[in-house]
């Protein structure tokens, strides 16, 4: 019955050759949003690798304000970590977690090199952000005097630039020495793919980097968050004191990934509900013109679930083709690694889309068989 | 091998009601070679649905090779259609987008069991072959003529081996010559065994067979054993 099937579909070929391209273009387009899709779920089920909650980001500017900036931003430090509602305080960066600026550098160690965002924070960061070490340990005020740089890698990194080997001890791009590997990083949020990062002691003299990560103590209320924006004011005149709070900050960037995926996924509904009604239409359509058919068939011994079957089995042949010609489109984006995603990524995403087409042609299939089931043979005998 | 009781056939819609068919008794017995003549519209059609379980009769039963159908639900019927009858129309109804082998092939493909791809291959071939028509496999209805086509119908109608062939008018859209060819057929069907009922409007075919039945308004009106002129 099925080579039946195929050759009935393969002959009217022609006829079809519209339906099997509405049916190879709705999978390439889920194809392309279930790969963002599950790109993005992948991601999400990965660690952050620090906690943002009760932590706040006091961006601090100093404007005209042109002399001692380091021992100003060194008192503001001091002054935060002394109100009893916080809990630990950290100078950084202003690529701090879930900001929108990045900063990236290349690294090397002998033949090996890798992109990874570069961190500049001070000694309290991993305290601050309660981020696990899995090796060595995060870098203290006193190591900055030694010959190298102490610097803190992520596991990503360490595997980029040292594979299997212990990255404790090593020496990155000439000045730099790795003391502490932590796992994950992933400093734009959960959406974010796990990438490679680098954080490096920050120099406390300097003018820059003057980001104040502050974790205060659960159940502190903006009343404080006001008394320090007018303290820290108050100490710095002329400097412009401005608070996020990560919570707030990780929505935002939350908001840059999702946002495009549900405009993706409105925008492919109604494609596909299109398609799907299209697909109805044309059956229903092609049911009524081939009541003759129908009714021949009851007559040679198909029964009414036979005559049902059998139109559903010509979509999903249909469908087959369809879905032969997408997956020889799609396996191109693995095999020439188009985007520099995972192979399971696309892998999972054809599977998926392969399950939507078949199950939505077998709804649109559905009840259109039903009616040509019921169509009474002599009928549609007698109609031609 | 037929048996009619008491069939009563009313065709209702929403606003007429049709009498069809009205107290037909009829037995056809195997090997018999029957034609059913009448006006337009007196219910011939009809009574050859009821016959091949096409159609169920508004009252009255119907014995197919001593099985009472009226309990029947859908896959019995379709079993009997299947492995029992064979029908033959006068618009050949055939599938255009098949090929005439495979379009000889479908009633073997809705029997379950027996007859797998090659072996089905093999019936349907020599189905053609018992009608002339086997230098013609590959071709499509579209490339066949009137006559051409209806020996590929009686081909599929013959290819199950059906102990029963229903012919509703076989040679109503064929010319005289091409009408005679497929009596031709039919007669050495009836000869290897066949029971045939045949409708036709056309006398010196129904005088070619061994008994002609008379239908008028949905009443049976004439049953007559014809001489045999031939075997
Ligand atoms: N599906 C139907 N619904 C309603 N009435 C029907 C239906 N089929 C047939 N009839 C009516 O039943 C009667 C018998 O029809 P039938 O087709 O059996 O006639 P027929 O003898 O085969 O005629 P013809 O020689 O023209 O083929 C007609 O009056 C017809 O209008
Ligand atoms: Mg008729």
């Amino acid at each position: 019955m099925i080579s039946h099937l195929f050759k009935l579909i393969w002959n009217k070929k022609k006829a079809h050759a519209l339906l099997i391209i509405e049916i190879w273009a709705s999978f390439m387009v889920l194809f392309g949003l279930l790969s963002l899709i599950v790109f993005n779920i992948r991601n999400y089920s990965q660690p952050l690798g620090f906690t943002y909650e009760n932590v706040w980001a006091i961006g601090l500017q100093s404007n005209q304000d042109t002399v001692g900036i380091p021992q100003k931003a060194q008192r503001i430090f001091q002054r935060l970590k002394a109100y009893p509602e916080v809990a630990s305080v950290s100078r950084a960066s202003n690529n701090f977690p879930f900001s929108s600026s990045n900063m990236n550098t290349r690294v090397d160690h002998e033949k090996r090199h890798t992109m990874v965002e570069y961190y500049i924070v001070d000694a309290h960061f991993s305290n601050t952000l309660e981020m696990p070490l899995v090796a060595g340990r995060w870098y203290r005020g006193a190591d900055s005097v030694g010959k190298f740089k102490p610097i803190v890698i992520n596991q990503k990194a360490s595997e980029e630039l040292f594979e299997n080997e212990n990255p404790l001890g090593k020496i990155i791009s000439k000045d730099k020495q790795v003391i502490g590997v932590v796992g994950n990083f992933k400093g734009k949020g959960e959406f974010m793919s796990n990438q490679p990062a680098l954080f490096e002691q920050l120099d406390e003299n300097n003018d820059w980097n003057k980001t104040m990560l502050v974790r205060v103590k659960p159940g502190t209320d903006a009343m404080f968050e006001a008394k320090v924006v007018k303290d820290l004011s108050a100490m710095q005149a002329g400097w412009s004191v401005e608070v996020d709070h990560l919570t707030d900050s990780r929505k935002t960037q939350h908001n840059l990934t999702l946002v495009p995926v549900i405009i993706a996924l409105i925008v492919s509904g109604f494609l596909l509900v299109n398609v799907a009604l299209g697909l109805f239409g044309i059956l229903n359509l092609s049911i009524a013109r081939r009541r003759g058919e129908i009714g021949l068939r009851r007559a040679l011994g198909a029964t009414g679930r036979g005559i049902s079957t059998q139109f559903i089995g010509e979509i999903w042949v249909l469908a087959t083709f369809a879905l032969l010609i997408g997956l020889l489109f799609a396996v191109q984006f693995p095999l020439l690694d188009v985007f520099d995603l995972q192979r399971g990524i696309y892998v999972t995403a054809m599977l998926i889309a392969v399950g939507i087409i078949y199950g939505i042609v077998t709804l649109c299939a559905l009840f259109p068989s039903r009616q040509a089931a019921m169509i009474q043979p002599a009928v549609a005998l007698h109609e031609e | 091998m037929i048996t009619l009781k008491n069939i009563e056939k009313v065709y209702r819609t929403t606003r007429i009601e049709t009498l069809a068919l009205t107290n037909i008794n009829l037995s056809i017995a195997p090997g018999e070679f029957i034609s059913i003549m009448g006006p337009s519209g007196c219910g011939k059609s009809t009574l050859l649905n009821l016959m091949g379980l096409l159609d169920e009769p508004s009252a009255g039963q119907v014995q197919i090779g001593g099985e009472v159908v009226t309990q029947y639900r859908d896959r019995e019927l379709a079993r009997l259609r299947n492995r029992k009858i064979g029908f033959i129309f006068q618009s050949f109804h055939l599938i255009n987008d098949l090929s005439v082998i495979d379009n000889v092939e479908i009633p073997l493909l809705y029997r379950k069991g027996d007859a797998v791809g090659a072996s089905r291959r093999e019936m349907a071939r020599e189905a053609l072959e018992k009608v002339g028509l086997s230098n013609r496999m590959k071709h499509f209805p579209g490339q066949l003529s009137g006559g051409q086509k209806q020996r590929v119908a009686i081909a599929r109608a013959i290819v199950g081996r059906p102990d029963i062939i229903l012919a509703d008018e076989p040679t109503g859209n064929l010319d005289s010559a091409m009408g005679n060819e497929i009596m031709n057929i039919l007669q050495q069907l009836n000869a290897g065994g066949a029971t045939i009922v045949m409708v036709t409007h056309d006398e010196t075919m129904a005088k070619q067979t061994h008994r002609l039945i008379r239908l008028f308004d949905g009443a049976l009106v004439g049953d007559s054993v014809l001489a045999r002129t031939d075997d």
